[in-house]
């Protein structure tokens, strides 16, 4: 059968100016314009938003779960953590 | 105000303005559950309560010129009473057509609001310039779907061709006259509905031949000529079987328990 649905874009949230953008979901959409569109009804109605970005999902580039390797520290690093002091959290640029 | 109208005819004019977004929300409500894909599902639901949420707007100033609560207004007046116009009482059709109707009414809502926006009656030009800025949502969103549905596939042409050719006859019938609508003319509270009907017809006739789709109307010398006879009836109460199943729908919960608190 063919494949009737809509390509997927990525959803990605920002609460306020200054904040990241946050991936919060995807939305299946024949475009990018429409793409934003179906982002603000999921996403954008309760929560606070001011900004949306959609990525095409097959657009994103990922490793791959099986490759472990790509991820493995297996000397001890540790000195170079910085755990002797306490970063204070980013404050809120507003 | 600039000279005397009859609050009579504010409440009539104020009463269609109210049964016509009850009516379309309700049309849209049914696509709840059963739209092509979920993403529209979800926005069909959140027009749909955008609607019935204007609809409170004007049911409220009804009821501060002495009408009764809105709930009364939408639950207990028997269908007859209505005075909506029959374009959003028929039934949602395929898709196409729910999205034909949906742009021909969102269009016609903002040439209205923005016209109300400088009404000389407050009350109205406060509430207009409020719901103008969630309607900009609905037109972006019902516009996007007319201008790629148009031409995207025989299918989708033909179906929307179809929509346009049963919609538009119809959507004429919102610019019915109503009955003190001179007075409210001359008093600046609303320019008439043939005003509103012109300044309509030169915002959706390009976008639908934008859409490769034919509509009803013939351009000579930069004016607008309908070709075809409205749809009206509805503003005088006079209505189609098809509203009465929507009443019927839209207070057979409120009927079960009359006046109970939710």
């Amino acid at each position: 059968m063919m494949d009737t649905q809509f390509e997927t874009y990525e959803v990605f949230h920002q609460r306020k100016k200054g904040d990241p953008h946050v991936h919060v979901g995807a939305v299946h959409a024949p475009d990018a314009q429409v793409a934003l569109q179906y982002a603000r009804d999921q996403f954008a109605r309760r929560l606070p938003c001011v900004s949306l970005w959609v990525v095409k999902s097959s657009d994103i580039t990922a490793t791959d779960y099986q490759d472990e390797r790509f991820f493995n520290i297996t000397l001890d690093k540790s000195y170079r953590d910085p755990k002797d002091f306490d970063a204070p959290a980013k404050e809120p640029t507003e | 105000m600039t000279a005397a109208f009859s609050q009579e005819a504010v409440k009539t004019f104020l009463l269609a303005l109210a049964d016509d977004e009850l009516m379309l929300g309700h049309r849209d409500s049914e696509w709840t559950g059963h739209a092509p894909v979920l993403e529209e599902d979800i926005a069909l639901s959140n027009i749909a309560q955008d609607e019935l949420g204007h609809s409170l707007v004007w049911y409220t100033l009804l009821q501060q010129l002495g009408g009764n609560d809105p709930d009364a207004m939408a639950f207990e007046r028997p269908w007859k009473e209505f005075t909506c116009c029959r374009f959003v009482t028929y039934p949602k059709g395929d898709f196409a057509y729910t999205v034909v109707r949906q742009y021909l009414f969102d269009e016609a809502e903002q040439v209205r609001l923005r016209a109300l926006a400088h009404s000389s009656y407050l009350p109205i030009k406060e509430a207009a310039a409020k719901i103008l800025r969630e309607e900009a949502y609905h037109i972006l969103h019902s516009k996007s779907l007319v201008e790629r549905l148009g031409d995207a596939t025989e299918e989708s042409h033909r179906r929307m061709q179809a929509a346009v050719d049963a919609a538009f006859p119809q959507a004429l019938g919102m610019f019915e006259q109503i009955e003190g609508e001179d007075g409210l003319k001359a008093a600046g509270v609303f320019p008439g509905n043939s005003e509103l009907q012109l300044q309509w017809l030169h915002q959706v006739v390009p976008v639908l031949s934008g859409a490769t789709l034919r509509v009803p109307v013939t351009e000579a010398n930069g004016s607008l000529a309908v070709r075809v006879a409205p749809d009206t009836g509805g503003r005088r109460k006079d209505h189609s079987e098809h509203l009465r199943q929507l009443v019927d729908d839209l207070q057979a919960v409120y009927r079960i328990a009359p006046g109970a608190r939710w």
